[in-house]
C-alpha cells in the first residue's frame, strides 16, 4: 500500500532533480497565487471568529506540545485526556516530527473549562534513540482561572536510559 | 486539516459555548491563545508543516533574531508575495538568516524565469548561507551553469562543495551531459563514481538509498553501452531490491549475462523483472528477453511460449491503460491516479514490500518523473486544499448561524434566575463565615470560596445582561452570514481555477498514457515478429525434413 513517507521515497529525489530548472510561472500560477493571499486572509478572519464564538476566553484552555531537546527521541503518538475524557489525539507524521525537532511547537488542543480543579493527563508513545517504543503516561492537576489558561507538554529523555519524560507547564 | 468541532462536543454544547462566547468581554475575546514566549515555535511548527492559518495571526507577535526571516515566509507562503520578497531581501541584508532569506527570493526569482535575478541571489545565499543552505545554492548555481553548456565551470563548482545529497544530485546530472557529449564514457563514469561516494555521507538514509540506485543504475548502463560487462553487472548487482529503479536494474543486469552468454543467469534476472508491473522501465524488454534467452539457448518450445505470454502481457497491460485513461476522462487525472493512491494509505499498517507492484502507483511515479507534471499536480493539490478548507468553514458557519438564530428559551431564563438566587444566598453565607475565631486554613478556605464566587458573579452579571441578548446575537449572526458569503464567493473561484488546472493535469496525463499505449504497441509488435520468426523457422525446418 502506498504512504505518504513511500511516496516521498520515491518521488522526492526526482522531484529534487528537476527542480532548479527554470519554468516561467503561468496564468494558473498567478491566478493560484492571488487567490491564495485572498484564501489565506479569509481563513484567519473566520478562525478568529470561531476561536471567539468558541473558545471564549474566560473557558479557553489550550495545550501545546514541544521537544526539550534533540534527543533522538521519535514521537509517534500522542492521546490527551481532560478529567479522564479524551479530548484530542495525534498520529504524527514524519514531517511533524521533523518541525518538532526543529524547535517547532504544536498546538494540540483548544477547548473550554470551567474554573476550578481539573486534572490532564498525556499518554504519549514514542520511538527512543534505542530503537525501543515506549508509552508515557503523564498526570498534572491544574487550576483553572478566568481567562486563557495555557499549558506546555515538553518531552524530554536523558541519559542513560534515555526513556521519555513529560514536563508540563502552566503559562499565565 | 481536522475539522473545527471533536467528536465528544455535542451540538447542545455547541450552543452553550456559543451563548457563553455572546456574554464575554469583546475586548478580551481577541486575547491570544499562544503565549508570546511560544509564538516563535507555533509559526516554525505551522511553517514546516504548511498548514499556516491559525499561526498568521502571530506574524506581529514575532520577536527575536528569527522574526522578520519567519514574517517573511509567512508573507510568502500566504500569497503576499511583494510584502513577503521585501522582507525576506532585508533579511538577506541583514544579520540573521540571511543564506537561508537569499536561497528563498533566488527560488521565488528561478520560478519566475528571472535566471540573471536567481543567479545573483543564488550566489548571496551561496556566501552567507552554512551547512544544507549553502548546498542548495551551490548546487543550484552548478545546475545554472550546466543548463547554459558550461560543464567545466559547473564541475568547478560542485567540486568546491562539501561531501552529500546535493553534491552527489550535481554529480549525477554532470555524468548525464558528459554522457551525452562524449565518445568515451571515462568522464561520465568518474562523476558518477564521485556522485557514489558523496552519497554515501548523507545522513537521510532514504533519499540516500534512492539516489544511490539511481546512480548505479545509470552507471551500469554506461558500462553496458561500452561493451564493459564486468563493470556493468558490478554496478548493477548492488542496487537496491526495493527502489523505483529496480526493474531497470534487472533488465540489464540479465543483458549484460546474456552478452557474457550466460542466458541461464540472464533469464533469472528478467523472470524477476516481469513481476514488475509493465509501466517500469526496461520491465516490457524483460518479458521479450526471456523469449530471447530460450531461443538462444536451444529451447525453441519455451521460447515461443515466453513470446506467447509477452504478446498476452502487452495486451493485458494495453487493457489496462485503456481503463485508466477512461477514469481519467471521467474522473480526472488528480482523482484516478494521486488520490486514489492516497487513499490506500487507509491499510498502511498492512503494507508489504510489494509496494512497487501496484500498476496506478507504477504509472503514477512515471508520470511524475516530468518536472512540468509534478508543477500541475502541485497546483490542483493545492487547489484541492483550498476547496477542502474553504468547504469546512462553509459547514462551520452555517452550524453558527444556526445556534445563533435560537433565542434562549424561557427555561434557560428561569434557570438564570435561580442561579442568581443561589449566588446572593450562597455570598451572604459566606460573608456569615468570618469572625475572630477562625484558624489562617480556614481563613485560606474562605478566601478562595470568594474568590470563586466572584468568579460567578461577574458571570452571572453578564448573564443578567443579556434580556437584551439579541443585541449580542444578531452582530454575531450578521458576521457569519457575511463570512459564510465570502466563503462561498471564494468557493465558486477556486473551484473554476481548480478545473482549470485539473484539465491541464488531465491533458499531461492522456499524452503520457498515449505514450506508454505506443510503447506497449510497439512491444506487441516486436513480439509478434519474433513469434513469426519462429514459427517460419520451425516452417522452414520441417520442409527441410529436419528437427528443429
Amino acid at each position: 500500500m502506498l504512504t505518504p513517507a513511500r511516496l516521498a521515497q520515491y518521488v522526492l529525489p526526482l522531484m529534487v532533480l528537476g527542480s532548479t530548472q527554470l519554468m516561467a510561472s503561468t496564468a494558473v500560477d498567478q491566478q493560484i497565487e492571488q487567490l491564495r493571499a485572498r484564501v489565506s486572509a479569509h481563513s484567519v478572519e473566520v478562525n478568529r471568529f470561531e476561536q471567539e464564538l468558541l473558545h471564549p476566553v474566560d473557558t479557553r484552555v489550550a495545550v501545546f506540545l514541544t521537544l526539550a531537546g534533540r534527543n533522538g527521541l521519535e514521537v509517534d503518538a500522542v492521546e490527551l485526556f481532560i478529567d479522564g475524557q479524551p479530548v484530542a489525539s495525534h498520529l504524527y507524521s514524519k514531517r511533524e516530527r521533523n518541525a518538532l525537532e526543529r524547535g517547532g511547537v504544536q498546538q494540540l488542543f483548544t477547548g473550554n473549562l470551567s474554573n476550578g480543579g481539573h486534572e490532564i493527563k498525556a499518554v504519549i508513545s514514542v520511538r527512543t534513540a534505542k530503537d525501543q517504543f515506549i508509552r508515557r503516561e503523564s498526570v498534572h492537576r491544574f487550576t483553572k482561572s478566568t481567562g486563557t489558561h495555557r499549558l506546555q507538554l515538553a518531552l524530554d529523555a536523558h541519559a542513560p536510559d534515555y526513556e521519555p519524560d513529560v514536563t508540563i507547564t502552566e503559562w499565565k | 486539516m481536522t475539522g473545527l468541532f471533536h467528536s465528544w462536543v455535542s451540538a447542545p454544547a455547541i450552543k452553550i459555548f456559543l451563548l457563553i462566547a455572546l456574554f464575554c468581554d469583546p475586548a478580551k475575546a481577541t486575547s491570544p491563545t499562544v503565549p508570546e514566549e511560544l509564538s516563535e515555535g507555533v509559526v516554525r511548527f505551522a511553517l514546516a508543516t504548511g498548514d499556516i492559518t491559525a499561526a498568521l495571526p502571530l506574524q506581529d507577535r514575532l520577536k527575536g533574531d528569527s522574526a522578520d526571516y519567519l514574517r517573511g515566509r509567512l508573507l510568502l507562503e500566504s500569497g503576499n508575495v511583494q510584502q513577503g520578497l521585501d522582507t525576506l531581501v532585508q533579511v538577506a541584508q541583514g544579520r540573521y538568516h540571511r543564506g537561508e532569506a537569499a536561497l528563498m527570493v533566488a527560488r521565488h526569482y528561478g520560478a519566475e524565469g528571472d535566471a540573471d535575478e536567481s543567479r545573483n541571489w543564488y550566489q548571496v545565499a551561496a556566501k552567507n548561507g552554512f551547512g544544507e543552505t549553502r548546498q542548495k545554492a551551490r548546487f543550484a548555481l552548478a545546475e545554472l551553469q550546466r543548463h547554459a553548456g558550461r560543464l567545466d565551470a559547473a564541475g568547478k563548482t560542485l567540486a568546491g562543495m562539501d561531501e552529500g545529497y546535493w553534491t552527489a544530485v550535481g554529480y549525477l546530472n554532470l555524468a548525464t551531459d558528459f554522457a551525452r557529449t562524449d565518445l568515451n564514457p571515462s568522464r561520465a563514469l568518474v562523476s558518477l563514481r564521485v556522485a557514489l561516494a558523496m552519497c554515501e555521507t548523507d545522513t537521510n538514509r532514504e533519499r540516500s538509498k534512492e539516489l544511490k540506485s539511481r546512480l548505479l543504475v545509470r552507471a551500469g548502463q554506461l558500462a553496458y553501452a561500452h561493451e564493459d560487462y564486468d563493470k556493468a553487472i558490478g554496478f548493477l548487482k548492488k542496487v537496491s531490491l526495493d527502489s523505483y529503479r529496480t526493474p531497470q536494474a534487472l533488465y540489464l543486469h540479465g543483458l549484460a549475462l546474456s552478452e557474457q552468454g550466460n542466458y541461464r543467469a540472464a533469464m533469472q534476472s528478467w523472470h524477476r523483472a516481469k513481476k514488475y508491473p509493465l509501466a517500469y522501465p526496461g520491465v516490457e524488454d524483460a518479458w521479450l528477453g526471456m523469449g530471447r534467452g530460450y531461443d538462444l539457448a536451444g529451447y525453441l518450445g519455451q521460447a515461443g511460449e515466453a513470446f506467447l505470454a509477452a504478446s498476452a502481457a502487452y495486451e493485458g497491460e494495453r487493457a489496462t491503460l485503456r481503463e485508466l485513461e477512461k477514469r481519467i476522462r471521467e474522473a480526472g487525472a488528480y482523482k484516478s491516479l494521486v488520490d486514489d493512491a492516497r487513499n490506500a494509505d487507509l491499510e498502511w499498517f498492512l503494507a508489504d514490500s510489494r509496494t512497487l507492484t501496484q500498476p496506478r502507483l507504477a504509472y503514477l511515479l512515471g508520470l511524475i518523473e516530468n518536472p512540468v507534471t509534478q508543477r500541475a499536480v502541485a497546483r490542483v493539490a493545492e487547489l484541492e486544499e483550498m476547496i477542502a478548507s474553504l468547504e469546512q468553514q462553509e459547514r462551520d458557519l452555517t452550524v453558527f448561524m444556526a445556534a445563533l438564530g435560537n433565542k434562549p428559551s424561557s427555561d434557560t431564563q428561569g434557570r438564570s434566575k435561580q442561579l442568581s438566587a443561589d449566588q446572593d444566598a450562597l455570598t451572604n453565607a459566606v460573608a456569615a463565615l468570618s469572625g475572630p475565631n477562625i484558624s489562617p486554613a480556614q481563613k485560606r478556605h474562605i478566601r478562595e470560596l470568594r474568590d470563586a464566587l466572584n468568579a460567578s458573579g461577574s458571570v452571572l452579571e453578564r448573564l443578567s445582561n443579556v434580556g437584551g441578548g439579541n443585541n449580542q446575537r444578531q452582530p454575531r449572526k450578521r458576521q457569519a452570514e457575511r463570512l459564510r458569503k465570502q466563503t462561498q464567493s471564494l468557493l465558486v473561484e477556486v473551484r473554476a481555477v481548480r478545473d482549470e488546472a485539473g484539465k491541464a493535469l488531465d491533458r499531461l496525463a492522456l499524452e503520457f498514457i498515449e505514450q506508454e499505449d505506443q510503447r506497449m504497441a510497439f512491444a506487441l509488435d516486436k513480439t509478434e515478429q519474433q513469434i513469426a520468426h519462429l514459427y517460419e523457422y520451425l516452417a522452414l525446418k520441417k520442409l527441410d525434413g529436419g528437427k528443429p
